[in-house]
Order: structure tokens, then sequence, then C-alpha cells
């Protein structure tokens, strides 16, 4: 395509994953090869939601989330348009309709509308799943910074919030509910918390650690309402634990990706808006999405940030290649696929998992199981691999072993055929103790002075860590080794 | 007895030199350590040895030209010098001047520096000058330049570091490459406050045991995200220094949004590094920094080449500055960010002029003023300086192409061994028409020139140097040079002469720093108030220090500037810049791949053109070893001391493997002081840093083999 005047390019909603899209879209943008315009209906810049739940609980400040610097995008001539709800799309006149009666002309569109929190259809909620729902007093979710605003004003000293979902975000908002001195207790369905990506047994040891850190448990519970009096809020019912009573409740059991805007313009949608390997959602290629909202080569979106980015810093690159006049190989297809690590975020509990680990150790199939539990020190670590490559693994009180784990994954690379020395690198060896040393032996790295060489100083005569140097130069670069070649002087017989 | 200077690395070690009589000693001088402020007295074995090399029996001692059987000829320097004049002026007339190239070095002293810069501009008429600073010290200058105005390694005293309370070392094995500075880690390291970044256990690291501090094992390439996931820390748990941040810098709001996205547990997941240890990382720095501003112990970020040797080798050192400035150091009393500069001279080298886009006293050669500046001490029109030429990689690129140089003068340097994709520069230099080397031993990249003239070393030559902490430093001649070699500002001048050189060209280092002085009066890096007598008295001088500047040569007493920036920054409104840095991961490589870390060991030095020639450090490091971790040894069905082909499309490498814990399971290392076979270069790519030019020295992807060896 060769067109003369800048490409403009509307992108709808500015969360985090926007904020990284146009970042790679900036330079462009700064020369005028394109012309970037954001459309968000919240009021707010890109904020990292990944840290919600420590602006309700109090322990980060709303400025310390922003994702984007509105300097910044004024200087490289992005308009950004807040508090604006695009209401419809024109795909034969390529307008977008806005709810304050203006629309804006587009060559391309970028769908990066996320997600919204799923309302569970409980008795006296409203689950309206295409709306974002009016919640009763004492009842919230946490997607927005609006939200987060609101449910700190709930949380107080001895205050009891429920949680209901034992998903990432429920576990993560439990904990930081915990360190308040409020009192959470997290309610979900199935037998463990995490329940999609841990199995039994690390469940269990998710179930202790979180009861440890403060945080109440209820496991298998399926809520059917929810009890309010004049003031709001005052229990959930449910049909396995009766009534649970508490100040508040906080909905955790999930997103849904927001897609009316896509359906009402003809695309389809499922989990998501439908798109390509290449994020492309129309046959045009005019109309790209990516992020929570999408639903890309059949895979419906995870609701974590890393595929979201992943999916930005190829589309940024493609949307450069497409508004360019220079000619350019063709991007080859991208593999967003090993993007679905998930690691607790900051509360103590040590957990990352990744990929499916449902594999048994007696299955017969080409997947192989490793797992080593020490719940007398809070580890636990299972490893699925095919050909020796992880497929998927849970790792539970073993950072450093997770965080390689985790490269290993998204890199692909083969793991030790020998799995337990992953192990060990969260009880790095020390330094083994050597076997007396032999003359040989050097005892100074500076200077490459032997055992041999100091103890023949001493037994020379010298009585100080300076006279060995000006014998054989040990002791004099950086000084490492005094300690040693004091050893070796205090043992010298004395002359007196 | 001659009080002189070490001749490896920046630490410029005090020594004293005593001749010994004929006969008496294995050694023309006998060498110790003299109590100097980086020292202290000590040495590493580098330069205890370092006089072995004074009457080496390999040293040249004639020039030698190449004779067309491929051998070399002794000649005559009448001869020598007739024949480089005859050639330069011959392809200068053919093809302009552009078509001869100088490429000069971090170890050459401050004369030879200035004088080589401005004997391309002036005598060659070329704007075709770099130097291997460029492999060195290039992102670190672009980033303290972008954030603080003014590029010097150490903006404070070494010795201001012993009393730190903690220190962050990122990418710098000191306890290897400058054994005696690990001294001046001991008031860290008894305070527990020694953190050290890098991908190996190095000796360094190593150094954070037993409660001395600790170390971060990233894997390699994410230094980047590493700092950016500290510095989240920081401001999401309101641990930065606001005040400092609004008194004394700009940027604030912008490095905050570009920070938001790297909490820990994404971070941990890019570089290998616990969360946790990045939270109590940066937890522990803030609270040592705050501490340090009310009366505590100072808080230094130093850098190496270890985090700056990468394609985003700037970026990630604005990152560290970052860090530093968001705990409030630089400029302070409580601490600041230091560069750790790595070859001998390797910071008078980048102020002087042998740089391509940089003229004396660290101006900028694209500056009407400062072009006029320098044209007036050189006593030429401005219009007769040459513009920017190619910084040192696409420098070495060109050479041979249709409209890249013909002939080439190399000083101080070993590109053969030192550069990236070292079968890519053997391959230019053989292009050259005419290629020039000043070495006093047949180096590698010696061995494939014209003509080699033979120059003096260290001992035999006056002039002055400029250590990592921006002092400046005599290096005196102690005994006398072989019959034939000579010094290269004689080589310089006479060939000025020989081209009828406009400006003065002359051939004594005190003249030359004189002029240099002059040159540099007014600029960044300003030299006019240093006086060479006080400099023989041993006065602590560090630049800058303009004409008047009051000097005293009484022990203890530091003159010039030895702490930058406490009254405000080099830039206009005296405020550092924050400037938001993007990490962009690079694009997933086939999964067998190892990662490959290059670097150095205690033993060598540099291209190891001297140390492989003394016996005791050859022997004691004598071929390239491998260092790999037991079990990805296992792996690839590799033994200990085994011989190992570390390869990629770039080329390959032989190496003995050296199985150690100190590894990461997907990295390994080689030392890069090799020739032939075993040269490290060979596997480095020369992608480099869109602003510093640096290439990516730190990181390459390799596949292992080991080799069946027949009994």
């Amino acid at each position: 395509m060769n067109e003369q005047r800048p490409q403009r390019i509307i992108i709808i909603g500015f969360g985090p994953v926007a904020a990284s899209l146009i970042e790679g879209l900036l330079p462009a943008a700064a020369s005028g090869q394109c012309e970037i315009t954001v459309i968000s209906a919240e009021d707010q810049l890109a904020y990292n939601r990944v840290l919600l739940a420590e602006l309700a609980v109090g322990a980060a400040e709303f400025a310390h989330l922003s994702m984007a610097d509105p300097q910044r995008l004024a200087d490289a001539g992005i308009e950004v348009r807040l508090g604006v709800r695009a209401t419809g799309i024109d795909r034969s006149r390529r307008r977008i309709h806005l709810d304050d009666n203006d629309f804006v002309s587009y060559d391309r569109i970028v769908f990066a509308t996320g997600a919204r929190a799923v309302v569970p259809t409980l008795n006296g909620l409203n689950f309206e799943p295409h709306t974002d729902a009016s919640l009763p007093a004492g009842v919230f979710a946490l997607r927005t910074v609006e939200d987060a605003h609101q449910l700190r004003k709930s949380i107080g000293l001895g205050q009891r919030i429920l949680i209901l979902g034992g998903g990432v975000l429920g576990i993560e908002a439990a904990l930081a509910i915990a360190r308040t001195g409020a009192q959470p207790v997290l309610v979900h369905h199935g037998p463990t918390p995490l329940g999609r990506v841990v199995d039994a047994d690390g469940g269990a040891l998710l179930t202790r650690n979180l009861r440890e850190a403060g945080v109440e448990v209820i496991p298998g519970a399926k809520a059917t309402g929810v009890q309010k009096d004049a003031r709001g809020f005052t229990g959930l019912m449910t049909s396995t634990h009766g009534l649970i009573q508490a100040d508040a409740l906080l909905i955790s059991t999930g997103v849904r990706a927001r897609t009316e805007l896509a359906s009402g313009c003809g695309l389809p949608v499922g989990r998501g808006i439908k798109t390509d390997e290449f994020l492309c959602a129309d046959t045009e290629g005019r109309i790209f999405a990516l992020g929570d909202c999408a639903e890309v080569s059949g895979q419906p979106p995870v609701g974590l940030l890393a595929p979201g980015w992943a999916q930005a810093a190829f589309l940024s690159q493609l949307l450069l290649q497409l508004t360019s006049s220079a000619a350019s190989e063709p991007l080859a297809a991208p593999d967003f696929s090993a993007s679905d690590v998930l690691m607790l975020k900051g509360q103590g509990i040590e957990l990352t998992a990744a990929g499916d680990i449902s594999a048994g150790y007696w299955d017969d199939t080409d997947l192989q199981a490793t797992v080593y539990a020490d719940p007398a020190r809070g580890r636990y670590l299972k490893i699925v691999t095919r050909q020796d490559a992880i497929t998927g693994f849970l790792a539970m009180g073993l950072p450093q072993t997770s965080a390689e784990l985790v490269l290993a994954y998204e890199r692909g690379t083969a793991l030790p055929e020998d799995r337990s020395s992953l192990l060990r690198l969260d009880d790095p060896a020390t330094d083994q103790i050597s076997a007396i040393p032999s003359d040989e032996d050097q005892l100074c790295r500076c200077s490459g002075a032997t055992y041999g060489q100091v103890s023949h100083a001493v037994d020379a005569g010298c009585t100080t860590v300076a006279q060995v140097g000006e014998s054989c130069r040990a002791g004099t670069g950086c000084g490492g080794c005094k300690s040693k070649i004091e050893e070796l002087l205090s043992k010298a017989p004395s002359l007196a | 007895m001659t009080a002189t200077h070490c001749p490896y690395c920046a630490l410029q070690c005090g020594i004293t030199l005593e001749p010994n009589l004929q006969g008496n000693s294995p050694e023309p001088v006998s060498l110790t350590g003299r109590d100097f402020e980086t020292n202290g007295g000590a040495l590493c074995r580098k330069g205890y040895s370092a006089a072995k090399l004074l009457d080496h029996p390999e040293r040249l001692q004639a020039p030698l030209l190449r004779q067309a059987d491929g051998s070399f000829a002794q000649i005559s320097w009448e001869h020598a010098l007739d024949l480089v004049a005859q050639k330069a002026l011959n392809i200068r007339a053919e093809s302009g001047a552009d078509a001869l190239a100088v490429f000069g070095s971090g170890s050459l002293t401050n004369e030879k520096a200035y004088q080589l810069g401005k004997f391309a501009r002036l005598a060659l008429g070329t704007s075709r000058i770099d130097y291997n600073g460029r492999f060195c010290m290039s992102s670190a200058a672009a980033g303290t330049n972008r954030a603080f105005g003014l590029d010097r390694g150490l903006p404070f005293p070494l010795a201001d570091l012993d009393g730190a309370g903690m220190i962050l070392m990122l990418g710098s094995n000191v306890a290897d490459t400058m054994p005696p500075f690990v001294r001046h880690l001991a008031g860290a390291r008894d305070n527990g406050g020694l953190i050290v970044v890098d991908p190996r256990r190095s000796a360094t690291a190593k150094l954070c045991a037993d409660n001395a501090g600790w170390h971060l094992q990233p894997t390699p390439a994410t230094d980047l995200p590493l700092l950016l996931g500290l510095a989240h820390v920081l401001v999401t748990e309101s641990l930065a220094d606001t005040c400092y941040l609004a008194a004394r810098t700009n940027g604030f709001d912008s490095l905050r949004s570009s920070l938001a996205g790297w909490w820990p547990e994404r971070t941990a997941q890019v570089t290998g590094v616990p969360a946790e240890q990045i939270r109590h990382t940066a937890r522990a720095l803030a609270q040592a920094a705050s501490e340090a501003k009310t009366g505590g112990k100072p808080v230094y970020i130093l850098t190496g080449r270890g985090i700056e040797q990468h394609s985003n080798g700037t970026d990630t050192v604005t990152a560290a500055i970052n860090l530093a400035l968001l705990l409030g150091l630089p400029g302070t009393l409580a601490g600041g960010y230091g560069t750790i500069t790595g070859q001998g001279n390797g910071q008078g080298g980048r102020e002087h002029g042998q740089k391509c886009d940089q003229l004396p006293g660290y101006r900028k050669i694209t500056d009407p003023e400062h072009r006029a500046h320098v044209a007036r001490v050189w006593g030429v029109d401005p219009e007769t300086i040459p513009g920017p030429g190619l910084p040192a990689v696409e420098l070495l690129d060109a050479l041979g192409t249709p409209t890249g140089p013909r002939m080439m003068m190399i000083h101080g340097a070993n590109p053969v061994i030192s550069a990236p994709d070292a079968s890519r520069v053997i391959q230019a230099l053989s292009r050259l028409d005419f290629l020039v080397v000043c070495d006093f031993f047949l180096s590698e990249t010696a061995a494939q020139a014209d003509l080699v003239l033979p120059v003096l070393q260290w001992a035999e030559e006056e002039g002055s140097m400029t250590n990592l902490e921006g002092r400046i430093l005599r290096r005196r001649a102690a005994l006398a040079a072989p019959e034939n070699a000579r010094n290269e500002l004689w080589i310089l001048s006479q060939l000025a002469q020989r081209l009828n050189a406009p400006g003065r060209f002359s051939p004594d280092a005190q003249e030359v720093f004189e002029e240099l002085k002059l040159a540099s009066a007014g600029g960044l890096a300003d030299y006019s108030g240093v006086r060479w007598d006080d400099l023989d008295a041993g006065a602590a001088i560090y630049w800058p220090c303009p004409a008047g500047t009051e000097v005293r040569a009484e022990r203890g007493i530091r003159n010039g500037t030895p702490r930058l920036f406490l009254d405000g920054f080099a830039h206009e409104d005296q405020h550092a810049v924050l400037v938001p840095v993007v990490f962009q991961p690079a694009p997933r490589k086939n999964n067998s791949s190892v990662s490959l870390v290059t670097g150095r060991l205690l033993e060598h030095y540099q291209s190891g053109a001297q140390t492989r020639r003394v016996p005791e450090l050859a022997q004691a490091a004598p071929e390239p070893r491998l260092e790999i971790h037991p079990t990805t040894a296992l792996a690839h069905q590799i033994a200990q001391g085994q011989k190992v082909v570390i390869s990629n499309e770039r080329g390959a490498v032989t190496a003995r493997a050296l199985l150690t814990v100190d590894a990461r399971l997907d990295t390994v290392f080689l030392p890069f002081h090799y020739p032939t076979s075993g040269t490290a270069n060979l596997l480095t790519e020369a992608k480099v840093d869109p602003h510093s030019r640096m290439p990516e020295f730190k990181h390459a992807h390799v596949s292992l083999s080991a080799v069946k060896e027949e009994q």
C-alpha cells in the first residue's frame, strides 16, 4: 500500500496493552508516518491494572501506576480522547461514532477494549453480561481505578471481607487485604484455589500458605445470592456453606472480553474478537484486536498481561510496515504461545505456574512428569516435559528454580536430564570445603603465590602479612587472602 | 628510582622502577608497588610482571615492510616514513582524504591521543578516525553525557568508595580485572553492603559471600529490565527521594510511566532473578541511601563493561543512572553513580579528539564554536577541519569498500582480537591497499600489516595519563628505548612534515601537553590549569581544572574538581535528566543454543598481546577455557578438560571445558584474550547500540560440541 497522506490509526481503549502498542508506534507518529488517536471510555491514561490490589489497600499511589506520559504523547502528536465511548463503527465509510455525537475517520482500527469483570448469576446482583454492572453497596469488582477507590473505603481494621473466586486476582487481593489488618475470606469453587493451574498437592500447600498468611479459605463453595440490608451487603448465601456473613464482598470470578462494539459492526466474536494469527479481525486488513478483548487464532484471552504485550510488540511492527511506503519483507507469523506464565505477586507466597501440569507420572504418554514435595519447608515442584522441553510446571517455595524454569519454558530449552539438579539452584552448594591444601595449591589469586611459597616465607622468618607479601607477594593484590596468610602465620612455631 | 604507573588498566597503580645493573637480574628494571591512592602499594600479577616485556626477545627492532612473498623485511626509518607519506599522498590524490583512516586507542597517553586526532584531521585531512574505546567506554559515555551533560568515569575520587555503606556493582569483575580495586570495597563488605550483578558467580560476586552482601545472577542481556524492576520498586513503594528529584532532575513523570510495567514478578520472568531478591535489593538501597543522607555511609552504583557492551548498552547505563537519581545520590556527598573505566588511559583517550565526532577538551566536531576554538589553537581555518567520521565498527566495515578507506594507521590497538565478529575484521583489513600498524610486538593485527613501525613501551616514554577517577598522572621514562624503536609523537611529527601539514607537531610530550591544555581550555574536559610541574610533584589534580586553578602538591590535598556536580549538573539548567528507556526483548532463537558471555581473566590484559608474552602469566592461563555448568556440560556430553567447539553463524572457537557451578545453566563464558581459533570475538556480533555504536560483545547465541580427541 502506498498512500501519500499519513494513515490514521484509531486505538480504541487505553489500557497497559494499548500503552505498549503506542510506545512502539511513537517514533512513527512523531515522524508523521501515521496519525494516532486513542479513544478511551476511562478518564485516566493507561495504568497498570496488575497493581490495583495494592492501590485498594493503600500500598501504592495511583500516580505510580501510570503507564503513559501525556507530555510524551503530545510531543509525538498523538491525540488522546479520554472519557469518550465509541458507540458504533461504520465500516463502509470508515468512521467511528462517539458518544459525544462526534465521529472520527480511520484507516486502521485497533481494538484494545480489554475485558470487564464477570458478575456471577447471584440473587440480588444484576449480571447483565454486556454492560458494566452497577453493584449494590458493599459489593465490588476490582478492574478499574474507580473500583479500587471504592473498595479502599470498605477495608478497615477487623472488617471481614469476602473474596469470591479463587483465581490469581482474588488470591492477590486476599493477601493484600490480610496485610491491612482486615479479615479476608477467600470463597471459591472446587477443592483448591487456582484450580486451573495447580494440582491437588500444590493446592493443599497453597491453601495452607494462604491460611498462614491470615486468609480464611472456604473451598468448594457454591454461591447462590447476596444478602443485603438497607446499608448494603451483609452476607453471601451458598448452597454448600449456608450464609457466610461479612462486611463486604469482592467479586473476582474472572473477566469477559469487551466485544460488543466489534460484534455491533459485524466482526466475528467468540470468547473475544476473533482474529487471525496476525491479530487481524477483518478481511481487508484494516481492523485489529489484541490483549484481553481478542481471541487470536482460536485461543481465548488468558487474562495475563504478558501475551498482550507480546502482541503489542508484534502489532506495532506490523502497523509500522503497513503504514510505511518503503517495501519490506512480510513479517513471520508470531508465536504467543509461551506467554501464559503466572507468578503470584509479592505477598510472601512464592508460586509460579505455566502450561498444563495435569499429566500423571504413570500416564502412558510422551509426557513425563517429575514431582518433588517438601511440605515441611513449603516446597513443591511439578514439571511436565515432552522430550525434555517443559509443557507445564508448578513451583512453590522455590524462587530461583522457578525463575529459571520460566526462562526454559519460554525459550523451549531442554531441561537437564537429572531434574533434581534444578532444585539445587535454590540451595547453591556452599563452596566445597577443600581437603587440606597442598603446597602447589594457589593461596593468593592476584599474585599466584602458592601455599608452599607462603609456608616457605613463614618458615624463613616472616611474622606479618606485610613481610610475607614482601617475600612472595602473597596478599599484596586485592588483599582477599589475608586471613589465610594470618592462619599460616599463627600456626608457625613461636621462635621464643 | 622512577615513580610512574602500571602500563595496564585504568587503576594506574603507582609503581617504582629501579634500573638493574647489567646482568644482575633477568629484567632491565625492578618494579615494586608504590603507595599511591588507587592501589595503596598493592599490585596484581599483571602489574608485577610488566617489566618482563621491556627487553622481551620478541620486541620489534626495526620497521618491517611486507615483501612480495608475504614475509617481512627490516627497513630504515627514513624509508618507512617516506613510504607512509607517499602512500597517503597518492591515495589521497586518487580517492580523497577520507580514503585514509586512523584507528587509535585508550592505551595511548593523553599527548599521543591528542596528536593522533590532530594528525588525522590536519595532516591526513580525513574525518575517518576512531578508536578502540568505542568498544570500551562509549555506552557509559553516551549515557552519562545524556543524563549529566558530562562524562567522567568516576565523578568522585576512587577512595570515596572506601567509606561506602553500600555499593551496587553491575557487570564488573574487578577482582580479576583490577584486583587492587577490591581494597576499596572493604568498607561496603564490612557493612554487608556489596551487591554484585553478574550472570556468573565471578571472583567479584564471591566477595559477597559470608554476609558481605549478595549476588544477583540474571540471564545475559537482561540487565536493563533488572534495573527497571529495581526502579519500579523504588517508585511504587514510594522509596524514591522526591525532594531531590524535584530540586535536581527533570523528567520524573515520564520516567515513572516507563517503569510501571516492571513489577518484580514480571522482571523475574525476564531476568531469572527472583522477585523477592529484586524487592529486597531495592529496599536495601533505599534504606542505605536514606541513612547516607542523614549522616550515614554513602551509597554508590557502579557499572562495567558487562552491562555496557550491548546493543542496548547506553539505555542500560541510563537505567543504572536513573536508579541512582531515584535514590537521590549523584552530585551529593551521599554517594553517586560511576562507570569503571577499563583501559589504562580509557578516560583521557576519550577526551582529546580521537573519537570520530569529537575535538579536544571533549568538544563536539559538529559545533561551530567548538571548531573555531580548536582551529584557533591549531592555527588553521575552521573550514579545514573535517566533519564527523565513522564510529569504529562502521569504520572497520567500510575498509576497502568503494567509498571506504584504502589505507589505515593503527596505534595501540589489536582489533583482530578485540573487535566483534573477528573474521569480518580480518577480511576488512585485507581489503586495504596499505595498513600501517604501530606496536612494540607483532600483534595479530600487526601481522596483517603492510608496514609495522616499532614504538616505545610505557617505561621508555614521557607523558600523561588520566585514570578512572579523572585524575591526571605522569608516566615517566625509566630507561632508554631500544635503538630502533621510536616515540609515536616523533613518528607523527615526521609524517606531518612529509605531508606538509599545517600546525605544529612536536615530538616532545611536554610541548604537546602544553598545546593540549590550550585546546581543552573552556571545554568540558578542561586541562588548562594543569601544570606539568605540579604533575611531576605528584599533585592530585582532577579535571576540569581551568587555567588559574590553585594547585598544591601536598599529599592529601585534592585539586581541580575531585567531585563533580555538587553544585549542579553540566546541563544548562544544572539539572540531571531522567531519560525513560524501553527494553526490547530479543527475538527468540533456536532453543538448543546457549548464551555466550565474553570477558577477561585475571592473568591477561585486553587482546593479550602483552600478557601472553609474559611467561608466568601465559603459563597460568595458556589457552582459552570455556566456563560451563556441570549440568549443561553433561547435557552436551562435555567432560572436564575436554576440548569444545563453540560455534554460531559467524564462526567457531575451540576452548577447553572448565566445569563450574559458578556458571548459569543457560550460559557459558569465554575470555577474549586469545588468538586464532581461540578468539572469542569470532562469535560476537557487530550489531551496535544506536546511541554509542557499541557492539554486542557480551551476548551471543552459540552451539557447543565436544571434540573427540585422538590418543
